[in-house]
């Protein structure tokens, strides 16, 4: 457990952002407002269709605003096969 | 290191910046200050659906409009460089370089926290001692010794 991103410093770190991206890197750095660097970053794009996805980034700079979730990454615990589920349907339609 | 050193290091080299609208700009980065507000020069803006294009010579954007940067990898070299360039010209010493004694709870938060528990307790025994001899017997009367006894 962390309780700060310090603890999380030159680890390998998960984080998702508030528009549902998925971005794991190495965090090199952060501030108060939780502006993070990671470097080596790259992005998990999981789809209905298709395995998951990697998507190499490089070095990012996330602002903090855009942070939603971090985590502690562990590559060996994750299944590249997870696919994303079919949407629900509508539960009601437009009374017409 | 913090996110805004690095970005200074990378001043004069190619950035892309995606907004928080999803557009994006690609250029090379001139300054950029505290809150992330930046200048860009030689910029290609892209829409957010990736449909259509814009050449600019140059362009000013606004920090908090920032959703993410990309950075060459050049820049993170710069910054680690720049870093013990700063170390060097003020060596280790009360917090100096960049407010580390704000950042780094364990010291400043900490030290404070105990020394007003201290003071506290300090205060306490020292009105007793400290009053005139009238203050000194009131106190005294009322039983300081059942109040050290019991704290």
């Amino acid at each position: 457990m962390a309780s700060t991103l310090k603890e999380w410093k030159d680890k390998t770190i998960c984080v998702v952002t508030c528009d549902g991206r998925i971005i794991i890197g190495k965090l090199i750095g952060h501030d108060q407002v939780q502006n993070l660097i990671l470097n080596e970053a790259h992005e998990r794009i999981y789809s209905e269709d298709t395995d998951v996805e990697e998507m190499p980034l490089g070095l990012y700079l996330v602002r903090g605003d855009n942070l939603c979730v971090v985590g502690e990454f562990d590559a060996a615990k994750m299944d590249d096969t997870i696919r994303v589920p079919e949407p629900l349907p509508h539960i009601y339609q437009q009374q017409m | 290191m913090l996110p805004l050193s690095l970005l200074r290091a990378a001043a004069g080299s190619p950035l892309l910046v995606e907004l928080k609208d999803g557009t994006t700009y690609n250029g090379r980065l001139g300054t950029c200050d505290a809150w992330m507000n930046m200048n860009l020069t030689d910029v290609i803006c892209t829409s957010a659906t990736g449909e259509r294009f814009w050449k600019l010579p140059s362009c000013y954007i606004r920090g908090s409009a920032i959703k993410y940067l990309r950075l060459s990898d050049a820049a993170l070299d710069k910054a680690v460089e720049d870093e013990k360039e700063q170390a060097q010209r003020s060596p280790a010493g009360r917090g100096g370089g960049r407010g580390r004694g704000r950042f780094d709870n364990s010291a400043g938060r900490g030290g404070r926290g105990r020394g007003r528990s201290g003071l506290s307790t300090g205060r306490g025994t020292g009105a007793g001692r400290g009053r005139t001899a009238a203050g000194r017997g009131r106190s005294g009367g009322r039983g300081p010794a059942t109040q050290t006894s019991s704290s």
